[in-house]
């Protein structure tokens, strides 16, 4: 019932994704929603997520967002991964240092899928302003979950 | 609470799942084993939305029009409208003042041709991504074809009323139709002067498609504002058929000069398509 939830709400997080996507992209910005809203999810969750989960999660999202299969796969297996990894060292990072984290993952992930999916129009300008966009909305959102807590607290 | 870190074996159980994704991911980009799941997918995801849209939204736009007792009216609009997209259609094939046909009399030649099939399918244009579109370097889009046998519609034409859009690559209950300006397709094209022929590339922008050839070798000097015309080669379209304009001339280098071909007809810009075989 849990994974259930997860997925119908990833579900309504990538419509919301391709709807942001097209206001986004002619500014050179990419907002990998979808992957933000899972990592977020990995991060807050209470236990560690498995590989599988996140393999077939990722693969349920490539077949919804029509890309290659695959692609989204390896990207939710790897953030899950290093999330499971440093879960109790993010405890001793500052807001701003997860922030970054989080903001140099999705731009990491916007670089390699633009590299698999769109290699022929590869821009770095994409790129850069895509990582900065990323890493200032994170600081934002985390300013929001720490000045208004009720509003952000997470009800998984 | 702490979370305890991943053990060895499930960092082993992840670094394997990673290397299925890769792997998945390699045999999706060289291949097309996955396409049939794909497509089956798109298929639900099409059919369940238009489901949905049928018994939620259309059912309140019908309360709407029966309130403002309208019905008839907008009935009437539908159909005129359609009529009149059709007639856009027709016009495209069939109107000896066609200005998409470099040779205005290849109608008169055409009829007189055997193999020349003067009708053509009725396609509704299902799935569209704009994102992808003018993101990314796949270009695709679903149609469902009018009809009423199990046609295969491969290597089928599609058209709308401003010119060639692309062509069909998969048919399963909607149609897969693979964009000129998808980076995969390849529109064999020749200038006016029937002296210049290229295999123009998709460039995986909206609109635009790319002609390289090497300077030395063509006698003929491109420039901007050059129309160019489907040579007929590929055996897909039919030849003669305005494709678009140069756009930009780019040297590369002493021996590769880049062509950039703006299309004469936009892919979205109309819902229904036409669908032939040449």
């Amino acid at each position: 019932m849990r994974y259930l939830k997860i997925i119908f709400s990833l579900i309504l997080i990538n419509l919301l994704d391709k709807e942001i996507a097209s206001i986004t992209y002619p500014y050179f910005i990419i907002f990998p929603l979808t992957f933000l809203g899972y990592s977020f999810y990995v991060y807050k969750s209470n236990s560690n997520i498995g590989s599988s989960e996140a393999f077939f999660t990722g693969l349920f999202i490539d077949l919804i967002s029509d890309s290659f299969l695959g692609l989204n796969a390896i990207f939710f297996c790897l953030i899950t991964y290093f999330i499971n990894i440093y879960a109790n060292v993010f405890k001793l990072f500052s807001y701003l240092q997860i922030c970054i984290f989080f903001g140099l993952s999705s731009s990491a992930y916007v670089g390699l899928s633009q590299m698999i999916i769109n290699i022929w129009n590869f821009s770095y300008v994409t790129l850069f302003m895509s990582a900065l966009f990323n890493i200032i909305l994170c600081i934002l959102i985390a300013i929001l979950s720490a000045y208004l807590p009720y509003f952000t607290k997470p009800r998984l | 609470m702490a979370r305890i870190s991943p053990t060895r074996g499930q960092k082993l159980i992840f670094i394997i799942y990673i290397l299925l994704g890769v792997g998945i991911l390699y045999l999706d980009i060289i291949s097309n084993n996955f396409q049939s799941v794909k497509n089956g997918f798109k298929s639900f995801k099409i059919s369940s939305s238009y489901f949905l849209n049928q018994i939620t939204i259309e059912q309140i736009k019908k309360l709407a029009e029966r309130s403002k007792s309208k019905k008839f009216l907008i009935k009437e609009n539908e159909m005129l409208k359609e009529a009149l997209d059709l007639s856009y259609l027709n016009n495209y094939l069939i109107s000896k003042e066609n200005n998409f046909y470099k040779d205005h009399e290849i109608i008169k030649y055409a009829a007189q041709d055997k193999n020349y099939q003067s009708s053509y399918k009725i396609a509704q244009l299902r799935s569209f991504d704009p994102n992808t579109f003018n993101c990314c370097d796949r270009h695709r889009m679903f149609v469902e074809v009018i009809s009423d046998n199990n046609e295969d519609f491969n290597e089928f034409m599609v058209f709308n009323a401003s010119g060639i859009i692309g062509q069909i690559i998969h048919t399963n209950k909607y149609s897969e139709v693979l964009l000129l300006t998808d980076i995969s397709h390849y529109t064999p094209i020749k200038s006016s002067t029937n002296d210049f022929f290229c295999n123009a590339q998709g460039s995986g922008r909206s609109e635009i498609i790319i002609c390289t050839y090497n300077p030395s070798v063509e006698d003929q000097e491109i420039i901007a504002g050059h129309i160019f015309y489907t040579s007929g080669l590929g055996g897909i379209y039919p030849k003669d058929i305005e494709i678009g304009k140069v756009d930009k001339v780019i040297k590369i280098d002493s021996t590769t000069v880049e062509l950039e071909i703006k299309l004469s007809a936009n892919p979205v810009s109309n819902d229904l398509l036409g669908v032939i075989k040449y």
